[in-house]
């Protein structure tokens, strides 16, 4: 099971009721208090620091005991006050924050700017995290990490009420708010974790007790018990300050695979869970179950690496879009996901606020038209079917990750359908490591390739698309802009969205730049954003995920009887 | 005897290192980079931040230097901090223990307690159909692909009749001491990790039976006036268990190797399954601390099964 | 899955025959051979698979008339039918012919499983010779590294290595060709070191046969019956491996169809097409309990002392 990345970790942050809580109960529901909530997972969780957390599981877990200041609305993203709420300055370098009044740790403790300001220390003090770099602008952050200053002098938590503080930063970064704010930056308890933060003890946080046994929680629930590679089990929060939670117990349980997952569904061993496209017939099939679909934030793409000169075809844009032309990714979307996708043709998938709204090139099944436009490029069809020119067929290599079906049905479906165009596609297929490997080093033995990409709240797409991303073996630099493809006007639009004027708005317009450009050239064939598809028991109530959250109002959730 | 176990013990020394070795080799030539991997996707992460983190797990260093430091520390049994969990490698694989060793030792009564009788069952009605099946059987446990096996078992018992768990060592809710329920979840593991052993218990004992009873002393005995059943039970069912009780460190070490794919199949949290994820993450430290620990188990139930061939065959002089 | 060394040690208890391998010893173990009709039946199903899996090609030209890796969207999940000969098995996730990939993939399963066995005998049985036939410093070098060897948790070692390397076919067919001999050799030594002794291995010394001459032309003869019964188990036993390391996504990769990896492909959408999953379930089981069957015919065979029936 190759994870998408770690972006997509602020998206499961819990928040208060919106106006849609509770719309799924009829109004002369009442709801009862009791149940248990089990969830499937494939693999365990590593740790419920969320200082430390990288993986999904973990972050699922801990964003149960460690709630964020601010929850992202399911359906849009927008970003909406939970433990805090924050004014930012004019010149958008200060952020004031106040933590909410009946904001109390699980033990009676109240939650203070002291908190965060812990919650920062342990990132700069851990080894083993790797979050430092969201907090690189805030001022006197440099000084504390290299143990000169004993605090981080941008963090300033009011004298006169603790539960007020402000952080300023060096420079405007758009970005800052989710990163430097979310939920790797939650508060953490100071009377738990203030012992790691003295000075002269690197790396204790490291090996905190804590970090597997949580004693107090500033979310719905507090943790009761691992059961090491089989559950987690957390109880009910009395102390949360949006009110206790209807459910009982929360319990996190391992499943084998997704098979298993969708058969525990049926048979009641697990109440919550995502499945597969596949299963969703089945699922949808059982009185007992109900099934919520909501666009996922990633996608999966076929990458084409544009300064290859293994493959000096995928330099041409005229390639690149005929190969775009020459993929019938609505039949890949209907037979690999059972329609439960959309195809996509630029970056931000269309869920995002940031993404185009019209104007592009939906580059529509015409095999017709991706023929016109290799010949175009130079190359004419030889007696063997595959277009040629000066005597090299028109020819690479796609390499997915072995053990992800969907990219090597992608693959396979890929292989054949551009075979029908005249290309040659060399399949292959690599441990994700390896592929892994090769794409952030730069190796140039990559040609095409099949991976995918999980976003997050935050749309900022620097780390995969800037010039400053193009891996460079030479001088052993890694990066995520494996395809090397740039341009000057699209790095302009990058930096203008992360550090220009960063209203909505703004941004919006400078990531519309940004996905034209990469509309026009395809440095990848986009692929397609799947759904998520997650399945609940019938009789639960108040649950209302989306995109951007599943869990926001957790809280509210509970079993008719 | 003592100073035979000694012996033995310190013989087990340059097969550890040896072990340990090839365990570092693989892990490091193998292509990928566990730091590279754990941080795929993280765009958000500076090139600084992924080098301290490097330096943090001492993958910065040469590989000479890496060796050096990884053999002494092995030596105390040390492997290092999990890259992924961030704790004690060698902790974390022990935790998994007690699971493995349950499935392993369930798996190993039941190929006793079944293969046993069938075999001496068969040897007994030597040519009778029944003999015909226990020998077909003896051949089919063994074809039978173990996972597929079970894949089989939990849509037939979990999924169609919904009468066994399929995942897991306790139902949510259930208390860490509830036997029951933890017995539920053990019966299919340890069934399908006991098949091939159970065909090949059948097997030997059918064999072992049948040369037994050819020899003479049961002839002599029956000749003696001892009622053949008598015969049968004191003499040679003994003999015959000889070897099955010599087999049994063999057997344990590779129901513990081998109870990797089964532990897959059913989320068994044992220490096969727990390395093998580890090893598709390239979490270094604790592939080598399981792999050493899988290695140390082996030499050690060797160990207790030459011992028991000391004890139960006094034919064999221990020098 | 079946163990390497258990299987080895339920052979193992045969004893050589106490004379020279001769027409005789083949001839006799042939007679009983042919009125043992469950082996018969064994090897005549083995041969078909076999030669059904060898004429994938044709079988996929001019009887199913649907390539290997051709694919059909709309067709994909079909029941097995007669109305499609290509879908007589039904189709897999992508509309692929699974009686076209049955036959593909027998081939590769095949491959791999006499090809890993060839090493894994050529090593076994050279060095068992050697240490067999030379003993001291040689003998106690491989018995050595054999006692190291069987102390790694080899199936633990296995999986490791290909979740850290991913092996191509080829690779794979090495490392578990080079991963199983130990059990071959110690039967190979044991079985020359009470040979070397004989009237007529002492007789060729005397005649001044080199080393080589006499374990090649004298004992190898008289261990080969035996060889032919490992070579069975071990096969099938190959085949076993293969797939449970195909099920967990690290043996034979697709598009390359083995039954291993059909097998697990279809486990996940068994509950679309249950079909899917019992076709390469029965096949793998159906060529090892042949192989286990052959091997255990050869073995009353040869020795009919532990013949139950007779």
């Amino acid at each position: 099971m190759a994870l998408l990345g770690t972006l997509s970790l602020v998206a499961t942050a819990c928040g208060p009721t919106g106006p849609s809580g509770g719309s799924t109960a009829a109004p002369e529901e009442k709801p009862v208090a009791g149940g248990r909530l089990i969830e499937g997972s494939f693999s365990d969780i590593k740790t419920m620091n969320p200082m430390l957390v990288a993986d999904v599981p973990s972050s699922t877990v801990t964003g149960k005991i460690y709630d964020t200041l601010f929850y992202a609305d399911p359906k849009n993203g927008e970003l909406k006050p939970n433990l805090g709420k924050w004014t930012i300055s004019s010149d958008s370098l200060t952020y004031n924050w106040e933590i909410d009044p009946k904001a109390n740790w699980s033990d009676g403790k109240p939650v203070t700017g002291e908190d965060y300001l812990t919650a920062l220390k342990l990132v700069a003090m851990s080894k083993l995290t790797v979050r430092k770099s969201n907090f690189q602008d805030i001022e006197g952050w440099k000084d504390f990490v290299d143990g000169k200053a004993t605090t981080i002098s941008g963090v300033k938590v009011d004298s006169a009420d603790p539960k007020k503080f402000s952080v300023k930063f060096a420079k405007v970064f758009c970005p800052a708010l989710v990163n430097a704010f979310g939920s790797s930056a939650g508060p953490m308890p100071t009377h738990i974790f203030g012992k790691y933060t003295a000075a002269g003890q690197a790396d204790a946080i490291d090996k905190a007790p804590e970090n597997t046994a949580p004693t107090v929680s500033s979310g719905p629930y507090v943790f009761k018990e691992w059961r090491k590679g089989d559950q987690v089990i957390l109880t009910k929060n009395q102390n949360y300050f949006k009110g206790a939670p209807l459910i009982d117990e929360y319990v996190f349980k391992i499943v084998a695979d997704a098979t298993v997952l969708a058969a525990q569904l049926k048979t009641g061993e697990l109440n919550y869970g995502t499945v597969e496209p596949k299963d969703l017939a089945d699922m949808e099939a059982q009185q007992n179950l109900k099934v919520f679909k909501y666009q996922a934030l990633s996608y999966t793409y076929i990458g084409w690496n544009v300064k290859s000169t293994t493959a000096p075809a995928l330099q041409d844009k005229r390639v690149r879009q005929a190969l775009a032309f020459g993929l019938d990714m609505d039949a890949v979307v209907k037979s690999i996901l059972f329609g439960q996708g959309t195809k996509m043709v630029a970056h931000h998938p269309p869920a995002s606020w940031a993404a185009p709204g019209a104007g592009l090139n939906q580059y529509p099944y015409d095999k017709a038209k991706a023929e016109d436009l290799i010949k175009q490029a130079g190359f004419t069809k030889g007696a063997d079917g595959v277009y040629a020119k000066d005597g090299k067929p028109l020819e690479f290599s796609i390499v997915a990750n072995s053990g992800n079906k969907t990219r090597e049905t992608l693959l396979q479906v890929a292989t054949e359908q551009y075979k029908a165009i005249g290309v040659k596609v060399n399949p292959k297929l690599e441990a994700f490591e390896t592929m892994v490997d090769k794409l952030t080093t730069g190796n140039q033995e990559i040609q095409g390739w099949i991976i995918g990409w999980s976003l997050g709240l935050e749309p900022d797409p620097y780390g995969i698309w800037h010039s400053s991303q193009i891996p460079d073996p030479a001088a052993k630099k890694t990066g995520f802009n494996f395809g090397a493809f740039t341009n000057p006007e699209f790095d302009k639009a990058i930096e203008a969205g992360r550090s220009g004027n960063c209203s909505q708005a703004e941004r919006k317009k400078n990531y519309e730049t940004f996905n034209k450009i990469l509309n026009d050239e395809q440095p990848y064939n986009f692929g397609f954003s799947p759904n998520t598809l997650l399945v609940v028991p019938q009789n639960l109530r108040a649950i209302d995920p989306g995109t951007f959250s599943a869990t926001w109002n957790l809280e509210k959730w509970w079993f008719k009887q | 005897m003592r100073t035979y176990v000694i012996r033995r013990l310190l013989y087990a020394i340059p097969t550890l290192v040896a072990i340990a070795t090839i365990t570092f080799l693989i892990t490091r030539l193998a292509p990928g980079d566990p730091i590279r991997l754990f941080t795929f996707g993280a765009t958000d992460l500076t090139r600084e931040d992924i080098e301290a983190l490097r330096a943090a797990h001492g993958l910065d260093k040469s590989l000479p230097e890496q060796f050096a430091l990884y053999i002494v520390n092995a030596a105390q049994l040390k492997f290092g901090n999990s890259i992924l969990y961030h704790k004690d490698a060698m902790s974390l694989v022990l935790e998994r223990l007690p699971n493995t060793i349950t499935l392993a030792v369930s798996a190993l009564v039941l190929q006793l307690i079944i293969g046993v009788p069938l075999g001496v069952i068969a040897a007994v009605n030597r040519g009778k159909w029944i003999d015909n099946a226990v020998r077909f059987f003896g051949v089919v446990g063994h074809a039978v692909p173990a996972f597929w096996f079970g894949l089989m078992l939990i849509i037939i018992f979990s999924v169609t009749l919904r009468w066994l768990p399929s995942q897991g060592v306790l139902t949510v809710g259930k208390d860490v001491w509830d036997i029951g329920d933890r017995l539920k979840h053990l019966i299919m593991p340890a069934f399908v990790l006991a098949l091939a052993g159970i065909a090949n218990y059948s097997r030997y004992l059918r064999t072992e039976t049948l040369d037994v009873i050819r020899q003479d002393y049961i002839r002599t005995a029956e000749a003696k006036g001892l009622g053949s059943k008598t015969v049968f039970m004191v003499h040679a069912l003994r003999n015959a268990l000889i070897p099955v009780v010599t087999a049994l460190g063999g057997v344990l070490a590779f129901l513990i190797s081998g109870a990797l794919v089964i532990e897959q199949v059913f989320t068994w949290p044992g220490v096969g399954q727990f390395t093998y994820a580890a090893a598709r993450q390239k979490d270094y430290p604790v592939i080598t601390a399981g792999v050493m620990l899988g290695g140390m188990l082996l030499v050690l139930s060797y160990l207790i099964r030459d011992i028991a061939y000391a004890v139960v065959d006094p034919r064999i002089k221990v020098k | 899955m079946a163990t390497t060394t258990a299987d080895i040690a339920a052979v193992s208890p045969v004893a050589v025959p106490a004379r020279r391998a001769s027409a005789g010893l083949w001839s006799d173990a042939w007679y009983r051979l042919r009125r043992d009709k469950l082996t018969m039946a064994s090897i005549v199903v083995l041969v078909i698979l076999i030669v059904l899996s060898a004429a994938a090609p044709l079988f996929e030209e001019h009887v199913f008339k649907f390539k290997f890796a051709q694919q059909d969207l709309l067709g994909a999940y079909a029941k097995p039918q007669l109305e499609k000969p290509q879908y007589l098995l039904g189709s897999d996730e992508l509309g692929r012919s699974q009686v076209v990939r049955l036959l593909y993939g027998g081939q590769v399963s095949l491959f791999v499983g006499f090809f890993a066995a060839a090493i894994q005998l050529t090593i076994g049985v050279s060095l068992g010779l050697i240490a067999g036939y030379k003993r001291g410093f040689i003998d106690d070098a491989i018995t050595f590294f054999i006692t190291v060897l069987n102390s790694i948790p080899t199936l633990f070692l296995l999986l490791i290595i290909t979740a850290l390397f991913s092996p191509s076919a080829l690779t794979l067919i090495v490392i578990l060709g080079l991963l199983g001999w130990a059990g071959i050799t110690l039967f190979v030594r044991g079985q020359t070191f009470s040979l070397r002794e004989r009237e007529f291995v002492t007789a060729a010394r005397t005649v001044g046969a080199s080393g080589f001459r006499i374990m090649t032309k004298h004992i190898l003869p008289n261990v080969l019956p035996f060889i032919f019964i490992l070579a069975a188990i071990d096969i099938g036993t190959i085949i076993l491996i293969e797939s449970a390391l195909s099920y967990l996504g690290l043996g034979i990769l697709p598009p390359t169809p083995s039954w291993g990896n059909m097998l697990s492909n279809a486990a996940s959408y068994f509950n679309l097409a249950w079909w899917l999953v019992v076709s390469p379930g029965v096949m793998i089981f159906l060529t090892v309990l042949c192989l286990y069957l052959i091997g255990d015919g050869l073995r009353d065979a040869l020795d009919p002392r532990l013949r139950g029936a007779s």
